[in-house]
């Protein structure tokens, strides 16, 4: 047995020297117009030789390690605490959420207006999270072109405001809606595709349409982009120093209060705010409607969903359209914020980005997909030293979370109802 | 010749250049599906590194003072083919092995999460910039008329040519004729099956990993000199196109492959040289939408029962 | 450096800015922004050396009216997202000055906020010409345009009296917009344009391209963009035999191109500002820069030095700190900088920019031509 595990060990320390020793032992060094080879620092070399002897380590003993692991983790999960009350916990997390929601709402009055700004990309974060949770988490349909739903929203706003003058509320449905519509117009044909397929098909697509954006120029402008965006205004009001539009007022002469730089973000917060709970709470309840059952249902097993009578297809085209309008949703908002956009904000990196959200905060779990979409925006902004690091730290948590925790960090739970017990 | 037909011609043979490497690194996408049945999307990244690890070894015998042309290319072939087989085993067994078998999202999630690791791996490592790769093999012949467009076809072509071809008919021999091809095969038929006969399943499934690695590797270091430079990020659109190559043709089929590859290539050579180079991308991506709504299961694919 | 905890408190949002209004009477802020990190980091650092040293010999000098600048410095690595996050950290900490964004993405819609604000920015990188278009009060830059630039070339192209010429582009913002005008110069001047199109950025395969322009029989081709793409198109088309020769703007004049081109790079035309650090006056700030181990040769180094420069000249003669009279005394003024003699017009771009022809070599080296 031992001698087996050397061997084993032996082997996997030599690979990991194999595999890391001449990428990262050697560096490729332009010097003047030619490459040169230089050896690395003594700091890697150390590191490399530590990961070989953490990896034979690991391998020797891995029987060990892995049965200690199981025994530590497997008792006292679930058999200590009594599960709570189901009303009663319902009561208390309705408690804490009105609680959060209440410091949301009068947060951005006291703080920086970076932290506001920054507050208000994590919610656009959150609703794009939301939106792909459906699909992702609760239908399991894999797409990776989910930012191409995202892109049709902003550009359905930029492109309303520029040709037409169309303000932004008047936007937000219709950019919301065609990014539906095309969700639908692609989910009709695609659909039909097995989960890998799918997965490439969807990316493909993303990368049609910022090709697309980047080359007809005319329309979008290209790579130049679309500025000139306008903000939000409230009942005609704006928030802006100097009144953009005719026949608007600004908000700071209506209501007779000194002109502050702050009201405009904080708007746009508040604004995010409330479409962000709207996306939750509409998704949270139709999670819990014949439809959103028939996505889980199709996501367990499809065969036997299907020998239940239900549409394949009319099931995941609703996953598909309706992530595909909250996308359309936050599109819209990020366009207003940015006042600016290009079709470098709509790449693939992006719908990594978001994908790794649903997946570290567990595939199906709103409160979940919430708090890592407040993770991943915050946490680089806090630590710029590693944000070099950030794209490497994500792909390595994307393994780690599908091999050891594919429920993710707060895992859904499901809604069940149990049969009371006879006094 | 007219004019024309030979410009079509020299577009004809940069495309079938292009196709036969995206047939090369197609192979570890189409014998992994045809096994386990799951994309391994960090195949692109996989072919990346083999070219990295090539340059490495060619600058590092340069550096050496080795000048014979053949040394130089063997030695880095073996370098690349080497580390690339490893990287290849070591991913399977760090990402893909603890989640086979679980729902179907979870490998191909597992799979991107690589992707993007190994990417931001040898972009810290080796940085971001473009990084030249020296000209090695110069040269070609020409053909068409004097008077206008004169066609050409570097030594460069033929070899990669050449090479895919070997290595093509190389594979197809082994899967055909040895022990361990004849239980790839069986592995993919019935996996439960073959284990129940005593074939070491894990084994096979590694070996199909390294196998495909060692292929993306050799691709590696073709397309390295016949391009002329590398970057991180030249894996993963690579990649794709790879992957296209292998629906188009019929996932799971080695001949189907090659045929997508080439048909790729072609496709995409042809929308440069007649329409324009921006759109490139669109038609092969186009095409693999086209190709998965019609025929799911590509050109030369067997149709797949839903096995419950 | 600010610590990591005093970037929670800030991020989880005391109110308490951390470079407060309080402390300001004694200092002039100027905000530097630009990429510290991501893929065009060694940028940046042009521009953070650049902007450091002015600020440095300025205080040394007595500082402006009286006071010192101080350096505030973001990192915007070049996203457009993370750029309005900058912006409005700036308007946050009152920053009334700012040295930045270098890529133009980021610089547009940052510039929005600028201007909303009362922030005055010059920006010693960005070259697109939208930025300038828009008829802001307080936008201005150190550097050329991509339609000043696009001209020199055309100019200098239809010089050559060439027979049939292809311009070629990335379908980026930067390079789509030189190529542009370049067709346009080159139409004017009656040059037969054989083709104009764009290609994948970050693509490889250029032998489809390389055998069409062989089939169009031009004898110049003008490439819109940046090194890596230009050294795989020069490369391939030595190894087709095309016999073309290339000119591409200042994105492709670095020594990186002959890393990739090899050979091929010889004879390589490039539309590129003068070497301000070769300039007869300059030698005394090359010598501070080479005193610090820094490399003065950088496209944006001494761009960056100029805006910091202009800024304090801007308030010294405005004798104010207020952004819109010091803008107001930048567009009358005339201003003795390393990068020359600086007027600026209506829109804030500075009258003239130098450009100069070079040709390339494939050492690495230059010649100016003609």
């Amino acid at each position: 047995m031992i001698a087996n595990n050397l061997k084993h060990a032996l082997f996997c320390a030599v690979i990991t020297l194999v595999i890391s020793y001449p990428i990262l032992g050697f560096n490729l060094v332009a010097r003047g117009v030619d490459i040169t080879l230089t050896g690395a620092d003594a700091t890697t070399l150390v590191m490399v030789a530590l990961a070989a002897l953490i990896v034979f380590g690991f391998q020797l003993f891995r029987d060990r390690i892995v049965g200690t692991i199981t025994d530590i983790t497997r008792p006292g999960f679930g058999t200590h605490k009594e599960p709570m009350e189901e009303n009663r916990r319902a009561r208390i997390e309705s408690w804490v959420l009105t609680g959060i929601l209440v410091l949301a709402l009068f947060w951005p009055f006291f703080v920086s207006r970076g932290s506001v700004d920054l507050a208000t990309l994590v919610l656009i974060y959150i609703m794009l999270a939301l939106g792909l949770n459906v699909v992702v988490g609760l239908a399991g349909l894999l797409d990776l072109g989910y930012v191409a739903f995202y892109a049709v929203g902003a550009y359905t706003f930029a492109l309303l405001s520029e040709y037409l003058g169309v303000s932004f509320w008047m936007a937000l449905p219709i950019g919301a809606l065609l990014a539906a519509l095309f969700g639908l117009l692609l989910g009709f044909p695609v659909l039909r595709l097995r989960g890998d397929y799918l997965a490439i098909v969807t990316l493909g697509f993303g990368e049609i349409i910022r090709i697309l954006l980047n080359n007809m120029t005319n329309l979008t402008g290209g790579p130049n982009g679309i500025g000139g965006i306008p903000e939000p205004t409230l009942f005609g009001m704006e928030f802006g120093r100097r009144v953009k539009e005719e026949g608007n007022t600004s908000f700071h002469e209506t209501f007779g209060i000194a002109y502050s730089s702050e009201h405009k973000v904080i708007f746009l917060y508040l604004i995010a705010l409330v479409l962000a709970v709207i996306t939750a709470l509409v998704i949270r309840r139709l999670m819990r409607m014949p439809v959103g059952r028939a996505w889980e249902a199709l996501r367990e097993d499809e065969i036997a969903a299907k020998s239940l009578g239900l549409s394949r297809t009319a099931v995941k085209l609703s996953a598909f359209t309706i992530g595909a309008f909250f996308a359309g949703f936050a599109g819209t908002v990020f366009a207003s914020k940015q006042g600016f956009i290009s079709p470098e904000s709509f790449v693939f990196l992006e719908s990594a980005i978001i994908l790794a959200i649903v997946v570290l905060g567990g595939m199906g779990s709103q409160m979940g997909v919430i708090l890592a979409a407040i993770a991943v925006t915050i946490l680089p902004e806090l630590a710029r030293e590693f944000s070099e690091y950030r794209m490497l730290i994500f792909g390595a948590a994307m393994v780690l979370m599908m091999v050891w925790r594919p429920q993710g960090l707060m895992p859904m739970r499901r809604i069940h109802i149990e049969l009371k017990k006879q006094e | 010749m007219s004019e024309a037909s030979l410009y079509f011609i020299q577009q004809l043979v940069n495309g079938l250049t292009i196709g036969s490497t995206y047939a090369l690194i197609a192979i570890g996408y189409t014998m992994v599906y045809g096994i386990i049945g799951m994309i391994n999307f960090a195949h692109g990244e996989i072919y990346m590194i083999g070219a990295y690890t090539a340059l490495i070894a060619i600058t590092g015998l340069a550096t050496l003072g080795v000048s014979w042309l053949p040394l130089i290319l063997i030695v880095a072939l073996v370098c690349a083919v080497i580390v690339s087989s490893a990287m290849g085993w070591a991913v399977e067994r760090a990402a893909y092995r603890p989640v086979r078998g679980r729902h179907r999202l979870i490998p191909l999630i597992s799979a991107i999460g690589m992707s993007i690791f190994l990417q931001n791996y040898v972009h810290l490592a080796q940085g971001s910039r473009n990084i030249g790769f020296p000209l090695m093999i110069q040269g070609g012949f020409d053909f068409g008329g004097d008077d206008t467009f004169r066609g050409s076809i570097s030594y460069m072509q033929m070899t990669i040519f050449v090479t895919t071809l070997i290595c093509m008919t190389a594979l197809s021999l082994f899967i055909s004729r040895s022990r361990i091809g004849r239980a790839c095969r069986a592995v993919s038929q019935d996996l439960g099956m073959a284990n129940l006969l005593g074939i070491d399943t894990n084994r096979i499934i590694a070996a199909t990993f390294v196998i495909g690695a060692a292929l993306a590797a050799v691709a590696g270091l073709l397309l390295g000199m016949y391009y002329g430079s590398i970057d991180p990020l030249f894996g993963f659109i690579a990649g794709l196109k790879a992957f296209t190559a292998a629906v188009l043709g019929g996932i799971g089929s080695i001949p189907g492959a090659m045929l997508g590859g080439l048909i790729l290539g072609v496709s995409e050579s042809m929308t440069s040289g007649y329409i324009s180079g921006a759109y490139k991308d669109v038609v092969s991506f186009g095409l693999l939408i086209l190709i998965l709504l019609f025929k799911p299961t590509g050109l030369l694919g067997k149709p797949e029962v839903e096995k419950i | 450096m600010r610590t990591p905890v005093k970037k929670l408190v800030t991020a989880i949002g005391t109110s308490i800015a951390v470079m407060g209004a309080g402390q300001a009477a004694a200092e002039i802020e100027i905000g530097i922004a630009g990429p510290m990190t991501g893929p065009v980091a060694q940028y940046g650092d042009m521009q953070f050396s650049g902007a450091r040293m002015a600020i440095e010999q300025i205080n040394a000098d007595g500082g402006v009216m009286g006071e010192k600048l101080v350096g505030v410095e973001y990192d915007d690595v070049c996203d457009p997202k993370q750029a309005v996050t900058v912006a409005n950290n700036m308007v946050n900490d009152g920053v009334r000055f700012v040295v930045g964004h270098l890529c133009s993405s980021s610089t547009q819609p940052a510039s929005d906020i600028y201007e909303d604000e009362g922030i005055l920015m010059v920006t010693p990188a960005s070259t697109s010409p939208a930025i300038t278009e828009r008829g802001y009060e307080l936008v201005f830059r150190t550097i050329g345009l991509d339609s000043m630039q696009g001209p020199v070339a055309g100019n200098y192209l239809a010089s050559l009296n060439p027979e049939r010429v292809a311009v070629i582009h990335d379908k980026q913002q930067y390079g789509e917009g030189i190529a542009t005008a370049v067709r346009d110069t080159l139409k004017d001047k009656g040059v037969e344009i054989a083709m104009f199109e764009g290609i994948t950025a970050g693509s490889k395969d250029f032998s489809s391209l390389v055998s069409k322009l062989k089939q169009a029989d031009v004898d110049y081709v003008y490439y819109g963009g940046y090194h890596p793409e230009l050294g795989l198109i020069l490369r391939q088309a030595r190894q087709a035999e095309l016999d073309a020769i290339f000119m591409g703007p200042e994105g492709v004049g670095n020594k990186d191109i002959n890393t990739i081109a090899g050979e091929a790079a010889e004879g390589l035309l490039v539309t590129l500002p003068p070497a301000f650090d070769q300039k007869e006056a300059n030698q005394e700030l090359v010598e501070a820069f080479e005193a610090k181990g820094e490399d003065p040769s950088g496209p944006f180094v001494l761009t960056s030095y100029t805006a910091v420069q202009l800024i304090a000249e801007g308030i010294e003669k405005a004798e104010s700190t207020d952004p819109f009279e010091v803008a107001e005394a930048l567009r009358n003024g005339t201003f003795e900088t390393p990068i020359g003699t600086v007027e600026y017009n209506e829109a804030g771009d500075m009258k003239s920019f130098e450009f100069v022809v070079y040709e390339w070599h494939s050492d690495g080296s230059k010649t100016p031509v003609n």
